[in-house]
């Protein structure tokens, strides 16, 4: 769907495809993945030299996380069939075993290290630890083994030291050196996977850098991340992934950062974002609804925002922009240090969430099942938990809690066996939209979404569009977290931009577009490096 | 009892089964020990059961007050202590001070209010970890106890009209059993009928979830504190009343038997959640054991082998038991999608079980 005629992106022709290149570490043929209801991989090509680093980049849910699933061997390809060091492999025979043994290693995001561990511990615990014939560890040895691995992999720190005491950008070495010390220098494939996500701008040159060592000595690396900045630095090639297919195939040299969003977003869906919304921005001179001033709050400095009845508001911000928090100090879940807010005229600097819902702020959590749902009652109950208290009389009233929840399940076609199944065995858009109407059903003036369409299809978002729409109609007003902007720039009347903490921009209606919030947010990620 | 937390049941038997397997083994118990030749005559005994039911009141005070702590997720194990405490407090009020039986009753149960309100303020205001904290009140109330009581029985100056209401009958059964079973029936009032009860339920199921909400967990959870200290103080007044006297040990020593039967309680009646009339069966289920096996000959070590072994039985039990529901649960609702034939892209499919690997996940 995201194929829409005269896109204009320069996609250029994978460099000689018929060609597999002699120097090839892995290849990547035909590889699809289909999970129920979604295409998640649709014969996806790609080859990787080795002293290469090929970045893979995409929109959330165009693939890559299901790629590199793959090819660690953790999930099972449908069909399509790789090269890995000469060995080809069928969909069906790649296993996580195998692959490693082939040469594959693969850094997640969090990394995985023991915080209260020693370097040496943390390098050697996976490879075995050198033990005395009485089987106590031979600190010596693991120490000078280590300071091997240390020397190889030019990372500045002592074996003794513990990870915890290691700045981040460390910590990310510490775990490639331990993924690669078996791997001889000129062999393998050494995948990252956002392996800059969480690090401070000022340490992320240091592991572009090391990135860099890596590929000199002649490892093959498969760069995955959002920061485009980032990829365009360190990368030779870049994969795009959009919608489970390989997009296109860039050489970085000849690649500007624009030409990458445009490739990565598209330009089509733009004009479908404009057509869809129809609401009329409320009347001049009304008051809004909610405002922010001078907020300071966890990472938040000095944010100032008014939403007017009717509106919804988006925030478009990368992780730890403080975009969560914004919700939260709002909602009076999380302690604002300065600044004052009101809702509908009236103060609501709340430090506790029951003055906040009974104002009529609901907000919606990020993490459903974490903060969300209650998995072990009943989806009813899990209904029903916002209004406690209009059942109870001398007995709590079950038969109306039950006829109202039933009615409730099918205003927001909540899709469940019955009422008293628990909340856990409903799928992911059917948990959201029983917790969006548990909180709807109290009628709020003010509505906090994060990321509320995470992991949910197709049907129950457009389900979940309509019901926050519903608020709004009724003047009431949201504030939504998203990061999928494509999304975002359809759903919302306007948007602000977060980064540090600080909104930086606010892009108006007219100028909603996923290409213009990425540009926001990408370009102006500073200029480390 | 209502069919809350059963998507798929398993069908007849095994459903059946999982329910009331603890009143089953109850049952099966006193008919064994009712035919066994050995134990018949004894157990049969009006004394005998007389015994059993006005006994168990002081265990099933003590679980039912720990049972509050845990529908909200925490666990108190100084409830015995509590108990133990606001009986020689009782006790030595009478007794060695000489103040009337309803003085030293109130004091009895006011101590042990405030034990458990600091012990509200521990967990539920500084956050401290619930099983370590309630172990250490726990043991120091017990040291506290031995110090005071110097190891003697505070027996001297106690009026004998105590034990008197103590075995003292009403429509033919003995009162403490009737005074556990109001406490029950309030406990299940106060956990399942009030929203107070079901935001605890919530609590239990996910705290952050719950505090989102709204609900004031820091509270809520002091309550529970609160309220479970004053059962245990009610407990130790009818021990008061039961051994007309106290010592530094006796009411401590309920912890395991009343700890037993509250996991046991969670097998029952509503499988995985820790209820009241479970936690009935279960205290009654471990008395009847131990006194048949007893009249069998068994001696006191069957008291520790059997509170022990309930402990991990029946924790093993209902772990395996919400297993086997969990994975039910997914693959009924797999079922379910699979049956209404929906186009996949336009409802949900998603694999449930979010966290297993394989589930298709956004990328981060």
């Amino acid at each position: 769907m995201c194929e829409v005629a005269g896109e204009q992106v320069s996609t250029q022709a994978p460099a000689d495809p018929a060609i597999p290149d002699a120097d090839s570490v892995l290849y990547v043929r035909g590889i699809s993945k289909v999970f129920p209801g979604l295409r998640a991989l649709d014969a996806v090509d790609l080859d990787i030299r080795s002293g290469e680093v090929h970045g893979l980049c995409g929109g959330n849910g165009s693939g890559k996380s299901t790629l590199v699933k793959i090819l660690s061997g953790v999930l099972r390809a449908d069909s399509g069939k790789v090269r890995i060091a000469g060995r080809e492999l069928e969909a069906h025979q790649i296993g996580p075993k195998l692959v490693r043994d082939l040469g594959v290693r693969v850094v997640h995001q969090d990394l995985a290290l023991f915080p209260d561990l020693s370097v040496a511990e943390n390098m050697m615990l996976g490879a075995g630890l050198p033990v005395s014939p009485v089987r106590s560890v031979q600190w010596r040895e693991l120490r000078r083994r280590t300071r091997l691995n240390l020397d190889r992999f030019e990372i500045t720190a002592t074996p003794d030291a513990l990870v915890r005491d290691l700045p981040i950008g460390v910590r990310s070495q510490v775990a490639i050196a331990r993924a690669l010390q078996d791997v001889s220098s000129g062999e393998g494939v050494l995948i990252l996977d956002e392996p800059t996500a969480a690090l401070p701008a000022h340490e992320v040159g240091l592991l572009l850098d090391a990135i860099r060592r890596l590929a000199a000595a002649g490892h093959a690396i498969l760069f995955v991340s959002h920061r485009l900045d980032e990829v365009l630095a360190v990368t030779q090639r870049v994969t795009v992934f959009r919608d489970g297919r390989v997009f296109a195939e860039h050489r970085t040299a000849q690649l500007t950062e624009s030409e990458l969003i445009d490739s990565i977003i598209g330009q089509g869906q733009e004009r479908r974002a404009d057509t869809a919304r129809s609401v009329p921005l409320p009347a001049a001179g009304a008051q809004p609804l909610l405002t922010i001033r001078n907020l300071s709050a966890g990472p938040l400095r000095e944010v100032s925002l008014e939403v007017m009845p009717g509106e919804i508001v988006g925030v478009a911000g990368l992780l730890g922009s403080g975009r969560t928090e914004l919700l939260r100090a709002v909602y009076g879940d999380l302690k604002r240090t300065a600044g004052m807010i009101t809702v509908a005229g009236k103060a609501a600097n709340y430090s506790r969430v029951d003055q906040a819902i009974a104002a009529g702020v609901v907000m919606i959590p990020e993490d459903r099942a974490g903060s969300g749902a209650f998995g072990d009652l009943t989806v009813d109950e899990n209904l029903s938990l916002s209004v406690l208290r209009e059942y109870w009389g001398l007995v709590f009233r079950r038969t109306q809690l039950r006829s109202d929840a039933e009615e409730l399940r099918q205003r927001f076609r909540v899709r469940a066996a019955s009422g008293s199944v628990t909340m856990k065995s409903l799928s992911g858009g059917n948990q959201q939209k029983t917790i969006l109407a548990r909180w709807l059903r109290r009628k709020p003036v003010l509505l906090l979404l994060d990321e509320p369409t995470q992991g949910v299809d197709v049907g129950a978002r457009s389900d979940i569009h309509a019901a926050i729409r519903q608020v709004t109609k009724t003047g009431g007003a949201a504030l939504l977290v998203l990061s999928d902007f494509e999304e975002l720039a359809q759903v919302v009347d306007r948007a602000v931009v977060l980064r540090r903490g600080k909104i930086t921009a606010h892009v108006p209606r007219e100028r909603l577009a996923a290409r213009h919030l990425n540009q926001l947010i990408y370009e102006e990620t500073d200029n480390h490096a | 009892m209502r069919d809350i937390r059963f998507l798929v049941r398993p069908r007849g038997l095994g459903r059946a089964a999982e329910r009331s397997g603890v009143p089953l083994f109850l049952v099966a118990l006193v008919l064994l020990f009712i035919f066994d030749p050995t134990t018949s005559e004894n157990f049969r005994s009006a004394g005998n059961l007389e015994n059993i039911f006005a006994n168990q009141s002081v265990t099933g005070l003590i679980a039912l007050a720990s049972v509050i702590p845990m529908v909200a997720g925490y666990i108190d194990l100084s409830v015995a202590g509590i108990a133990g405490l606001a009986n020689v407090v009782a006790a030595a009020i009478i007794g060695t001070y000489h103040q009337s039986v309803l003085v030293g009753l109130v004091a009895g149960v006011a101590i042990a209010a405030l034990v458990g309100a600091i012990n509200g303020v521990l967990i539920a205001m500084l956050r401290l970890n619930p099983f370590i904290c309630t172990l250490g009140v726990y043991i120091f109330i017990g040291g506290i106890l031995e110090l005071y009581t110097k190891g003697q029985t505070i027996s001297n100056g106690l009026p004998v009209s105590m034990s008197g209401w103590d075995s003292a009958k009403w429509l033919g059964v003995a009162q403490p059993f009737w005074l556990l079973l109001v406490v029950a029936v309030v406990a299940w009032y106060v956990l399942t009928q009030t929203p107070f009860g079901r935001k605890l339920a919530a609590i239990g199921s996910n705290e952050p979830a719950a505090r989102l909400a709204g609900f004031r967990v820091d509270r809520a959870v002091f309550v529970t504190f609160l309220l479970s200290g004053l059962l245990g103080g009610v407990a130790g007044d009818l021990l008061t009343a039961q051994t007309l006297g106290a010592d530094a040990t006796t009411g401590a020593s309920y912890l395991f038997p009343a700890l037993a039967a509250v996991f046991l309680g969670q097998t029952a009646i509503r499988p995985g959640q820790f209820n009241v009339w479970g936690t009935i069966f279960g205290v009654f289920l471990v008395a009847v054991a131990v006194d048949g096996f007893t009249l069998l000959g068994a001696q006191a070590w069957v008291d520790q082998v059997f509170n022990g072994g309930a402990l991990v039985v029946s924790v093993a039990f209902s772990t395996l038991m919400a297993r086997a529901r969990d994975r039910r649960a997914r693959t009924e609702a797999m079922r379910a999608m699979q049956d209404a034939g929906s186009p996949a892209q336009h409802h949900d499919t998603q694999v449930p079980d979010v966290s297993h690997a394989d589930a298709p996940t956004a990328d981060v």
